[in-house]
């Protein structure tokens, strides 16, 4: 392929329009001597003389094709022929130059991918930019995004005017029988508006209608397009037909297209949220909401409308509602809320990598021109402007950048493979779309190598063009006039440190932060710890009593099991950013409000949960048999609590009421260690555990405690356990507790990991720039060495002038990027944990390695110069 | 002053001269040169050369066309003519030059007294 080109190249060269123009000089030349030699000149003399008068014919052609349309297309078809010409006689720079720049195009389009998948594409619903959600706010605790009281809910809906329509969802883990097993689905309750407000349409069926959330209606269900083909085939006769969930019969209604889903969830199943003013939706604020504004109204004003409808709200029922608000965010802004930062802090650093790898060509390109000079003077010399040579010089630059283009396509496809790798399998994303090298990154990456080309091709190539002609064409040798590109080069290598060094301190930052982070002791054991899902059908297990027994039942069955130690229960697993709250106040006094009594955490949890978690008891005892139903309700809170509300105070004594569904005051009969809850971060704060067997929920995370090795082993004699006590209960979620841990860190690990690599890819680079400045200084100075070797130099002496010029260069950069690293550390610090932006550990060893790998880049070429000889050096000139 | 020593052509003059030059017929490049250096009895200095991008501009500009034909000792040549468009053009260029010379030489001819 490259030989055809280079053909086609050369055709055009040749093309007529030159043949013509040459003719047409040489025609002129030759009437011009015929005339003389008429006149009487001898033949050879007439030639020469009207060569001579003519000019320059080089000159002249050069001339009048820059005269002609011709100069854009034609003369950039010769600077293409030029350029894979000049790049295929110097394939150690062609090879260096593609790396470097694939490496950085490369990485930016891997980032890239995953920042336009996740930030910058709208979300795949028609007119985007008109939903949003809502979220009960408690500005005086902090609380922004607190999910939503069905009441409140209604109220809103009812008394709101800039919203189109207003949904609520609910997850929901449902029991499918499928072939004579058991299988927990994830599915989503939402209220009919859901389908409206998303504007999807269904591909078979329809969508809910207002009738389908009024309870008693409400047993039709909608399939996600991968379940229909999964377990129907994709045959359309399922379309009213009835289907078991939870043991329920439920019609099916309608099919949602391939890929459909709500940001953030994972449903294959969609049932209809029944919402009433009733009693049994008083309390509580579970729901997650989303909205349609209607056209033409902005956020602002929906977010004043709603402060004024939560305002309402808060009037009417003040005993729960006193001090909440709401708050309004757009739907893509409020799913990648999280995330946003780091992607941004992740684009951004490797933006700075494709800026090192732009300094880098562009000292390449300025190294080798130094050797070009004669060449630039020769074309100079023929007629070639320094427009011209610019354009040439460019047009070398922009095939390296898409070479680097091409060739970094291929890392990224690579990188974002490994990339995507380092996201736990199952996790809820904010987007569903799959993150692939598309159009719209294969664009980016274009742009990115068009940018690339002008960053690091412009400067040289002014730099090159200014040729002094006399002076290149007379030193004739490689090291002509080039004192001022080596203080360029100098400036592009200080400036590649810096930002090296900025990389590593972010990454050494996140690195140190990251390792603090999974050194924090959890206060529970995750060693040979499974933990197993198990959601319990409302229909079934309709009462308290049933499914504390359901629970004790499956509790004894499996610590029966051989190899396990101990078992336990609670309705949120630590680390899975899972945590209920709710009021409670003193045994002794009036029962609690919400509003004005103390919140607290609230976990459910089973007799030998602490046991098998390993966390100890300190004070009093656990949960026990008798604590059932008929007893008297007790409660057992951690450390925390007892320091905040209890200390000094023996807690063993107190009485509380809590706001959960049990209507005396509890006891407090124990006090555990703390333990981290909804994640490593977030330290422990003040908890009240009930009993499960006196106010049971509907799902748990069983966990098992085995005696040792990999506790997978025993994950299917635990579900054959639990089909034993329900041969319809399905088991979902079955993870070690060590994966629960892994995956709970995933995202700092991601960051850590990803700037670790940008960070020492920047240092590479920045080696290779350092040594190619100093190495090319030694080179220069071959003659000045020689000489202070003749004068009596020792080489330790020669070694130093070396290192020290690499050092100077050091130190400059460390200054630079030191400065750039404490104005830019508000960027990291809400990233880090219990890690300052300034920390000094950080910064002291990134700046002792930057200062390492200067020392080390200069010294292969520090060497050399301590074998110069002077006898050789001298001759050099 | 000696009217026979050779003249620098004045800054965009050339083209006006070819544009006469090939109204008078049609040339081939060096037919033009000798054509201009007859008219003006050889008392202009052109550079050789300098007459082709002169030419490729005039015909990229579209005053003058130009195809190959045979010289008069039978060689393949290229010849020029004037388009309708460059014969326009001449005659603006002709009246503008006209009009500058005479305001120059009033310029140039005025005495103390009349200022």
């Amino acid at each position: 392929m490259w030989r055809r080109l280079h053909s086609w190249l050369r055709a055009t060269h040749r093309s007529a329009v030159e043949r013509d123009m040459h003719a047409e000089l040489r025609f002129h030349v030759e009437a011009y001597a015929e005339d003389l030699v008429r006149a009487g000149v001898p033949r050879q003399e007439a030639l020469r003389r009207a060569r001579l008068e003519f000019g320059g014919i080089e000159q002249i052609k050069e001339q009048c094709r820059e005269t002609r349309g011709m100069t854009v297309l034609q003369s950039l078809g010769q600077d293409l022929q030029l350029a894979i010409r000049m790049l295929r006689k110097n394939p150690a720079f062609l090879i260096l130059a593609v790396l470097t720049l694939a490496l950085g195009i490369g990485a930016n389009s891997a980032i890239f991918s995953v920042v336009d998948a996740i930030l910058l594409r709208p979300l795949p619903y028609p007119e985007p930019n008109r939903l949003v959600r809502l979220w009960e706010s408690y500005p005086a605790r902090g609380f922004f995004r607190n999910v939503v009281n069905p009441i409140n809910f209604l109220d809103w809906r009812d008394n709101s005017k800039s919203f189109q329509d207003m949904a609520a969802i609910v997850g929901s883990s449902n029991n499918l029988n499928a072939n004579g097993q058991p299988v927990a689905v994830p599915g989503l309750r939402v209220s009919p508006e859901f389908f409206t407000i998303l504007e999807i349409p269904p591909v078979l069926g329809r969508t809910f209608v207002p009738e389908d959330g009024i309870a008693g209606r409400d047993h039709v269900v909608m399939l996600s397009y991968e379940l229909w083909q999964s377990r129907f085939a994709g045959d359309p006769a399922v379309l009213d037909q009835k289907m078991g969930i939870d043991g329920l019969p439920y019609t099916i209604v309608g099919v949602m297209p391939r890929g459909f889903s709500f940001p953030k969830t994972k449903a294959e199943i969609w049932t209809p949220l029944p919402l009433a003013r009733t009693e049994e939706w008083n309390s509580g604020r579970y729901l997650t909401t989303l909205a349609r504004l209607k056209p033409g109204v902005t956020l602002e004003q929906a977010r004043q409308d709603m402060a004024r409808v939560a305002s309402i709200a808060a009037e009417a029922r003040p005993d729960f509602n006193k001090g909440w608000s709401a708050e309004v965010f757009p739907m893509l802004d409020d799913v990648t809320e999280s995330i946003s930062r780091p992607l941004w802090v992740l684009l951004a650093a490797v933006g700075l990598l494709l800026l090192i790898a732009c300094a880098n060509v562009a000292n390449l390109i300025l190294m080798r021109g130094a050797g070009r000079l004669r060449e630039m003077a020769v074309r100079s010399a023929l007629g070639a402007s320094r427009r011209r040579l610019i354009q040439q010089l460019l047009v070398e630059s922009l095939l390296l950048s898409v070479a680097g283009m091409a060739a970094g396509l291929l890392f990224a496809q690579f990188g974002l493979h490994s990339l995507l790798a380092l996201i736990p399998r199952g996790a809820p994303l904010p987007r569903s779309e799959p993150i692939t090298i598309d159009g719209r990154v294969l664009l980016f990456a274009f742009l990115a190598s068009l940018g690339t080309a002008v960053l690091f091709g412009l400067v040289p190539a002014l730099r090159l063009s200014r040729v002094d002609l006399q002076d290149a064409l007379k030193q004739g040798t490689a090291r002509g006039g080039v004192g001022g590109h080596q203080t360029l080069r100098r400036c592009f290598v200080v400036a590649e440190m810096a930002l090296a060094l900025l990389l590593s301190v972010g990454a050494g930052l996140m690195l140190r932060s990251f390792t603090r982070l999974t050194a924090v002791d959890p206060g529970f054991q995750p060693e040979h710890l499974l933990t197993l899902h198990v959601a319990l059908a409302p229909s079934r297990y309709e009462n308290d009593l049933k499914r504390s027994a359901y629970f004790e039942r499956l509790l004894t069955e499996i610590r029966a099991i051989p190899g396990v130690r101990a078992a336990g229960s609670t309705h949120f697993l630590p680390l899975t950013e899972t945590m209920s709250g709710s009021c409670f106040a003193s045994g002794d006094g009036p029962k609690p409000t919400p509003a004005e009594s103390p919140s607290s955490q609230f976990l459910i949890v089973s007799s030998s949960y602490f046991a098998a978690m390993g966390t100890p008891i300190l004070q009093g005892r656990d949960f026990g048999q008798h604590d059932n139903f008929n007893a008297q309700p007790v409660a057992i809170v951690n450390h925390a609590f007892v320091d905040h509300y209890f200390s000094g105070q023996n807690p063993l004594v107190k009485r509380l009421w809590v706001c959960w569904d049990i209507d005396k005051p509890v006891e407090i009969i124990g006090v555990v260690a703390d333990a981290r809850q909804t994640d490593l971060e977030a330290a422990p704060e003040p908890t009240i555990f009930l009993s499960n067997a006196q106010a049971p929920m509907y799902f748990a995370t069983i966990v098992v405690r085995t005696q040792g090795g990999d506790p997978g082993q025993i994950a299917h004699s635990t579900e054959d356990a639990i089909h034993r006590v329900d041969p319809d209960q399905a088991v979902s979620e079955v993870r070690t507790m060590q994966t629960v841990f892994s995956d709970s860190v995933a995202s700092p690990r991601f960051e850590a990991i990803l700037l670790g690599v940008f960070a020492a890819l920047a240092v590479a680079l920045a080696i290779i720039g350092i040594y190619g400045v100093v190495s090319y200084s030694v080179t220069q100075r071959t003659n000045e060495i020689g000489i202070r070797v003749a004068l009596g130099a020792r080489s330790s002496d020669i070694s130093h002038m070396v290192l020290r010029e690499a050092l100077v260069l050091a130190a400059i950069a460390l200054l630079l990027g030191f400065v750039a690293s404490f104005a830019l550390s508000r960027v990291l610090e809400s990233l880090l944990f219990e890690v300052k932006p300034t920390d000094p550990f950080t910064l002291a060893s990134v700046g002792c390695i930057i200062v390492a790998v200067s020392v080390l880049a200069a010294l292969l070429p520090a060497r050399r110069a301590t074998r110069v000889e002077p006898t050789v050096a001298l001759r050099y000139e | 002053m000696d009217k026979d020593k050779q003249l620098d052509l004045l800054q965009g003059t050339l083209d006006m001269l070819i544009l006469k030059a090939v109204s008078l017929g049609p040339f081939h490049g060096y037919g033009i040169l000798l054509r201009i250096q007859q008219i003006s009895k050889g008392r202009l200095e052109i550079q050789q050369g300098s007459l082709y991008p002169a030419l490729y501009r005039l015909e990229d500009q579209g005053w003058i066309a130009s195809e190959w034909g045979e010289s008069e000792n039978n060689r393949k040549a290229k010849y020029y003519r004037l388009t309708a468009e460059g014969k326009r053009r001449l005659q603006t260029e002709t009246e503008n030059w006209n009009r500058m010379a005479h305001v120059i030489a009033g310029i140039l001819r005025t005495t103390p007294e009349e200022v």
